[in-house]
C-alpha cells in the first residue's frame, strides 16, 4: 500500500515534469484518485485507460479509505482536487449538493455506453443529488445472512429453511448458540461506526422506518431483537466493539453460527471456512413484509473543477464497459443488474453470489444527505446505548430521531 | 553598513540570530497551527471554507454547543481519569522495574534495553495486539486471568462499559511504564553512591534510605517524568482508535479521540478545535504548574 502511495507521488512528480517539458504537444493529464490496489479493479481499470489511449496521460494516487473525504475536500478547497474520484457512496451527496461534483446527467443520456436504467435503483440513488446525477457507481455490495448448514443439520434444524423471519432467526439462534462449545448462535455488528449504522438501517427500512424516520415501532422491535440477541449471549458481547470483518471471521473459524455480512467475505470464507457455509436474504419483521438491505461501495465521480472533463467522462465510459470483469477478475459486485455472473467453479460462491444479486434489489443507500455522517452517528449512539442498557430501546430512537430532526431541520 | 555587518558576524546581532532562527521555526511550525486552531474554535467552519482564513465568527457558539451535549461531561471525566491511572500506572510500574534492575544482577542492563521494545513499538501495533490479548471470547488476558482464578467467566474488556476506558488505560500503562523505568533509572544513576554509604554507617536501613535519600534526590526527574506523562497521556490517540474507538456508547471515549472523531469523522472541524482548545488551556495550566514548583525547588 505504502509503496504504491510512494509510486503515485513519483508519478505525479514525473507527470509535472513532463508536463512542462511536452507542453507544445498539449497532452491531457487526468488525475485519478481511489484506494484501490493492484487485486482491485481502480487502479487495473486507470492503468488500462492511458494505455489504450496515448493522448491522455493518466495519473493514479491510492489513498486510504479513512482519508479519501478528508483528503478530497482539503484538495478542493486549496484547488488541488484531482479529475476524477472514487468515493464511499454515503458521502456523495456532500459533494454533489456543495457544487463540487460535476453535473452528468446530460453526458450520460448522450452517451452509448452508461445507460441509467441499467442500475440497481439503491446504487442509482446514491449518485443522484436534487434529480441530477453526479457520478457513476464504482461496484456494490449488501448484507445478506450466512449460516453454517453443518450445524444446522447438528441441532436438528433443516438447512434448507433458513430462517426466513426475525422471530425465526431469533429461534435459530437460541437452538444454535452452544456455550459449552463456544458456539454463539449469530455474529454481526453493532460498532460505534459507519459499520453499526450499515448493519441496522436495513431493519429499521424493513419496517417502513428510514433515517429520517428513525424511531418507528418496527424500529424499537429490531433494536429490541438485537438487544435480545446480546442480553442471552446468543452473540458476543464483543458484537459491540467488533467490525463486520472480524465478526465473520470468528463465523469462518466455527464460533458462530450465523452471521450477517456481505460478498466482500466470499473470497476469505471460501478459503477458511471448512464446513458448508451458504447464504440466505435478509430475514423480515414478519412474512410477507418488503425486503430491505443495505448498500455499501464506491462511486466515481468528476470534480467540477476539472480541466478536462471530456477525457474524465471518456475515462469513466471505459470503466463502466468493463463492469463485467469486476466479479471474475477482482470479486466485487457490478452495480448492474444486467450483468451475467459467470460460474467460478466454487459450488458454494456461486450459489451465494446468486443470493448477493437477489438481494441487490432491496439494498437501499444510506441518505443521500449532505450531513450523513451526523445523522449516522446518531443512529449509532441510539444503537449503542440500548445495548449497553443506558437508555430503552424506545428512549434511545426518540433521542436519535429528536437529533436527526434537529439536523433536517 | 560596517558596524551591522561587525554586530551580525560577532555581537549582538550575531546572538539575536542565534535566537531568531529556532523563533522562527517555533512560530512557524507550532505557534500558526495553534494559532490557526483557536481562531477556527471561534468561527463557522464549513468543510469547504477549510482552505480559507476568513470565515464568519460565532463567538463561544461552537463551546456552548460543545458542553450542551450530553456526552460533554463524561467524557472530560474520563479523560480525567484516563490521565490520573495511566500516569500513576506508567510511574509505579516504571519505578519498581527500575529499581528491580538498579540491584544490577547479571545482564540488568540487556534486559533493561529489551524492555524499551515496548516503547519504540507504534500505538497502532501495540493497540491490534491488545485488541486481541483483551477480545473477551477468546483472548489471553482472560485467560491468564481464568488461570489465576481471579475470574470465573469472561470479562469483555473492550464491550463492557464499565471495563472498556480500563482496558485502554491497561495497554497504555504496558506502553509508558518502559519510558518512564529508562529516564528513572538515569535518574538513580546520578545520585552518588557515598550518600547511601554514609546513612548505612549511621545506621538507616533500605526503606530509610529510600524516603530520605532516593526520593528526594529524584525530585526533579520525577516532575519532568510526570510532565512529560501528562504530554504523551494527553496525546494517546491510537490506543483508541485500534482497541475500543471510543466505544461501547462513549463509556471509552477521551477527549483527544473525541476532538479526532468530531473533525474527521463528522467534519465538524469547529467543534474539534474548541475541544483542542480546551485541552491546550489544561496542559497550559498543568505546565506552568510544573514550571513554578521546579523554580521553588532550586531557591530551596
Amino acid at each position: 500500500m505504502k509503496t504504491s502511495a510512494i509510486l503515485g507521488a513519483a508519478l505525479y512528480a514525473g507527470a509535472a515534469a513532463l508536463g512542462m517539458a511536452a507542453h507544445a504537444a498539449d497532452p491531457v493529464t487526468i488525475t485519478i484518485w481511489c484506494q484501490d490496489d493492484e487485486r482491485q479493479p481502480g487502479l487495473n481499470l486507470a492503468k488500462e485507460f492511458g494505455e489504450k489511449n496515448p493522448d491522455i496521460k493518466v495519473v493514479y494516487r491510492q489513498i486510504h479509505f479513512d482519508d479519501v473525504t478528508s483528503e478530497a475536500m482539503r484538495a478542493y478547497s486549496t484547488g488541488q482536487a484531482p479529475d476524477i474520484i472514487a468515493i464511499d457512496n454515503p458521502e456523495h451527496a456532500l459533494f454533489a449538493s456543495h457544487g463540487v461534483f460535476l453535473d452528468l446527467t446530460d453526458r450520460i443520456a448522450k452517451s452509448d455506453v452508461i445507460h441509467k436504467e441499467d442500475y440497481f435503483p439503491g446504487p442509482l440513488a446514491s449518485v443522484t443529488w436534487d434529480g441530477k446525477i453526479y457520478g457513476v457507481p464504482k461496484a456494490t455490495n449488501t448484507i445478506a445472512l450466512y449460516y453454517n448448514a453443518d450445524m444446522f443439520k447438528a441441532k436438528g434444524l433443516d438447512p434448507d429453511k433458513p430462517p426466513q423471519t426475525w422471530d425465526e432467526m431469533v429461534d435459530a439462534a437460541r437452538k444454535l448458540n452452544d456455550p459449552d462449545k463456544n458456539v454463539y448462535g449469530i455474529a454481526f455488528s453493532a460498532k460505534a461506526s459507519e459499520e453499526g449504522t450499515f448493519q441496522f438501517l436495513p431493519w429499521a427500512q424493513m419496517t417502513g422506518g428510514g433515517f429520517d424516520k428513525i424511531n418507528t415501532d418496527g424500529a424499537v422491535r429490531a433494536l429490541t431483537i438485537w438487544k435480545t440477541l446480546l442480553d442471552e449471549k446468543l452473540a458476543s458481547p464483543d458484537t459491540l466493539t467488533r467490525g463486520q470483518w472480524d465478526s465473520t471471521g470468528t463465523f469462518n473459524s466455527g464460533n458462530a453460527a450465523m452471521v450477517i455480512s456481505g460478498p466482500w467475505e466470499l473470497n476469505r470464507m471460501s478459503q477458511e471456512a471448512k464446513f458448508d457455509w451458504r447464504v440466505t436474504l435478509m430475514p423480515v419483521p414478519e412474512v410477507g413484509a418488503p425486503r430491505s438491505s443495505a448498500m455499501g461501495d464506491f462511486n466515481w465521480a468528476i470534480f467540477k473543477n476539472s480541466k478536462h472533463p471530456d477525457a474524465a467522462f471518456k475515462a469513466l465510459e471505459y470503466f463502466v464497459s468493463q463492469d463485467p470483469r469486476v466479479f471474475p477478475d477482482w470479486g466485487q459486485l457490478a452495480a448492474r443488474a444486467n450483468i451475467e455472473i459467470p460460474p467460478t467453479g466454487d459450488a458454494k460462491k456461486d450459489a451465494a453470489v446468486k443470493v448477493f444479486m437477489e438481494q441487490l434489489k432491496y439494498a437501499q443507500p444510506r441518505g443521500p444527505h449532505p450531513d450523513w455522517m451526523k445523522i449516522s452517528k446518531a443512529i449509532q449512539d441510539a444503537i449503542q446505548s440500548a445495548l449497553t442498557g443506558q437508555a430503552t430501546p424506545k428512549d434511545a430512537l426518540d433521542q436519535a430521531a429528536a437529533t436527526i430532526q434537529g439536523i433536517l431541520g | 553598513m560596517r558596524r551591522l555587518y561587525s554586530s551580525l558576524v560577532d555581537g549582538r546581532g550575531f546572538d539575536l540570530c542565534l535566537i531568531g532562527i529556532p523563533l522562527a521555526f517555533l512560530i512557524v511550525l507550532s505557534g500558526v497551527p495553534l494559532i490557526y486552531n483557536v481562531v477556527m474554535s471561534f468561527q463557522a467552519v464549513d468543510m469547504f471554507s477549510l482552505g480559507s482564513f476568513i470565515r464568519p465568527w460565532v463567538g463561544f457558539e461552537n463551546y456552548r454547543q460543545l458542553i450542551a451535549q450530553p456526552e460533554f461531561w463524561p467524557i472530560m471525566g474520563h479523560t480525567a481519569t484516563f490521565l490520573a491511572a495511566s500516569i500513576a500506572g506508567q510511574f509505579l510500574l516504571g519505578f519498581a522495574l527500575a529499581l528491580f534492575f538498579w540491584t544490577n544482577f547479571p545482564g540488568a542492563s540487556w534486559l533493561r534495553g529489551l524492555f524499551l521494545v515496548s516503547w519504540v513499538m507504534p500505538g497502532l501495533v501495540v493497540g491490534a495486539v491488545w485488541n486481541w490479548l483483551l477480545s473477551g471470547d477468546f483472548g489471553v488476558f482472560n485467560f491468564v486471568l481464568r488461570e489465576l482464578h481471579v475470574i470465573s467467566g469472561n470479562v469483555f474488556w473492550r464491550s463492557d462499559p464499565t471495563f472498556s476506558l480500563w482496558s485502554v488505560i491497561i495497554a497504555n500503562i504496558w506502553l509508558g511504564a518502559s519510558f518512564n523505568m529508562i529516564l528513572l533509572s538515569v535518574g538513580l544513576s546520578s545520585i552518588p553512591g557515598d550518600l547511601y554509604e554514609a546513612a548505612e554507617l549511621d545506621g538507616a536501613g533500605a526503606l530509610t534510605r529510600f524516603w530520605t535519600i532516593t526520593l528526594p534526590m529524584m525530585r526533579s526527574t520525577i516532575g519532568a517524568l510526570i510532565s512529560l506523562g501528562l504530554i504523551f497521556t494527553l496525546q494517546q490517540f491510537d490506543l483508541f482508535a485500534a482497541i475500543t474507538a471510543g466505544g461501547p456508547s462513549n463509556s471509552s471515549n477521551v477527549a483527544q479521540y473525541w476532538a479526532w472523531d468530531l473533525s474527521f469523522k463528522q467534519y465538524d472541524f469547529a467543534k474539534g478545535a474548541a475541544i483542542s482548545v480546551i485541552m491546550i488551556v489544561v496542559v497550559m495550566l498543568a505546565s506552568v504548574y510544573y514550571v513554578r514548583s521546579t523554580r521553588h525547588e532550586v531557591r530551596g
